[in-house]
């Protein structure tokens, strides 16, 4: 998947979701429900590894107001969302992680977060 | 004979005040010493202009050799440098530095770390240890508390750098470093050529990807073996190196040549920096001398300061600098 992942281009923040422009053209939009309900942090990542704590993430990340979130470039390839409300605010989101978004497939890539096992 | 009674209580005393228990003391006194220790570790965010973890997988791969040697090339830059070796278990980092058998300075309950070669500040959990043979076997909470209440209360003073050598193959350690300092710059992922090893890095990426702290990149350690020979200056010579290759090497006018053979297959740190799209910070030979140096606690790149591995550490830690003064370089637009 990485191989076929075109360049992100342009991020456009709306009022509630991304707008995703990508260098072959495609765009895509992100709610920002998605964007930190799939938030990779320590704290986050392991909520998604039962259907039932991943229902309760998406039902505190819902119950959040829409906010813009700053946005900001890691390196050359990851994004962080700061949310001003308070939402988690930790997440290194790699393009990959974004592209998976786009195109609505599981940003874990089907694996489940192990912590302190790597 | 009995003048008027002589109070000891002046007029303004009330009744005795109740004085707060032993017990709420204790708290009280915690609550505070956590307050100050909360402020500490702000200021040291301030302080410390740049923050670096290395980290990989596996043990033995050279974290502690490229922390010291990355810290020592930063002091010989003229840069102020610490260097926090956080491995309980099997610390390195003082012997490394030639300080081995340091205790924990502490001073007005500060601890103030021992300076190592070109002025390193060094603070190792080895200076707790009572002999050198005993390791502290703290687990679990206790261990990261005592991490936590160390970076707080270590003295550092002004630092340009400060690098963090990790333990290998957890991830309580870096989560609770990067939790309590704030502003980390980012982590720098040591591999070997070995495939196993690579493995591990890859994990170790997926990792840095939970914290809040972004990867700088992967650094191949021992990668291929450097000959050094002599042959009359201007001497073209060739070596038979493993898999049939030949290496041509030229003797300078001090009639020296070095080859650098590959031992394993090579060029694997590079391939998983590519695959995940991070920064390929340089590959380091494999070199007899580093082990020496970290027997003798005089690093090679301190010994040696022109020689091959010394080089090849100064690439990697320009790479690291590179990436660290770099604002973003995706061009992406943010609006
Ligand atoms: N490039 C190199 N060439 C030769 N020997 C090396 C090289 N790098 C490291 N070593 C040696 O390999 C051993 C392990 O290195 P080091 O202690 O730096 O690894 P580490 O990853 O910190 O280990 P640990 O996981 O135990 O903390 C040491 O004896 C060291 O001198
Ligand atoms: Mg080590």
């Amino acid at each position: 998947m990485s191989e076929a992942m075109p360049t992100l281009t342009r991020l456009e923040r709306r009022q509630v979701d991304l707008h995703l422009t990508y260098d072959d053209g495609s765009e895509f939009t992100v709610s920002y429900d998605d964007v930190r309900h799939a938030c990779p942090c320590a704290k986050c990542a392991p909520s998604r590894n039962d259907d039932e704590s991943s229902k309760l993430l998406r039902r505190q990340v819902e119950a959040l107001p829409p906010v813009k979130p700053t946005v900001r470039t890691v390196g050359n390839y990851a994004l962080t969302f700061e949310w001003e409300d308070g939402g988690c605010s930790s997440g290194i989101y790699r393009f990959e992680r974004l592209w998976a978004l786009a195109n609505r497939q599981d940003p874990d890539g089907g694996k489940p977060y192990v912590h302190g096992a790597w | 004979m009995a003048g008027p009674p002589v109070s000891t209580h002046t007029p303004s005393d009330g009744p005795a005040p109740e004085g707060p228990s032993a017990d709420q003391q204790r708290q009280m006194e915690q609550a505070y010493a956590q307050m100050k220790r909360k402020m500490a570790m702000q200021s040291l965010g301030k302080r410390i202009k740049h923050k670096i973890m290395v980290l990989s997988g596996k043990g033995g791969v050279g974290k502690s050799t490229v922390s010291t040697g990355l810290a020592l090339a930063l002091a010989q830059q003229g840069h102020r440098v610490g260097i926090l070796d956080i491995d309980i278990t099997g610390p390195n980092v003082p012997k490394m530095m030639g300080l081995d058998g340091r205790r924990l300075h502490v001073e007005e309950g500060r601890i103030h770390p021992a300076q190592g070669h070109l002025g390193v500040k060094v603070i190792s959990m080895a200076f707790l240890l009572d002999d050198d043979d005993t390791p502290v076997v703290w687990r679990g909470p206790i261990k990261l508390g005592a991490i936590q209440q160390f970076i707080g209360d270590v003295e550092w003073g002004d630092l340009d750098y400060l690098v963090i050598d990790f333990p290998p193959g957890t991830s309580d350690e870096p989560l609770t470093v990067a939790q309590s300092l704030p502003d980390i710059d980012g982590m720098v992922i040591v591999t070997t050529p070995q495939d196993v090893a690579l493995l591990d890095s890859r994990k170790s990426i997926g990792f840095a990807e939970s914290l809040k702290v972004p990867v700088l990149g992967v650094v191949e350690n021992m990668s291929g073996y450097t000959l050094h020979g002599r042959a009359p200056a201007g001497t073209e010579v060739q070596i038979a190196g493993p898999g049939g290759r030949t290496h041509t090497a030229t003797a300078d006018d001090d009639g020296s040549f070095h080859v650098t053979l590959d031992l394993f297959k090579q060029g694997g740190g590079a391939a998983t920096a590519e695959e995940f799209g991070i920064p390929f910070l340089g590959a380091l030979p494999f070199d007899p001398g580093f082990v020496r140096g970290g027997d003798d606690g005089v690093h090679r790149i301190v010994s040696d300061p022109e020689g091959a591995s010394s080089v090849a550490f100064g690439k990697v830690v320009a790479a690291v600098q590179a990436q660290i003064g770099q604002a973003s370089s995706t061009g992406l637009e943010i609006v």
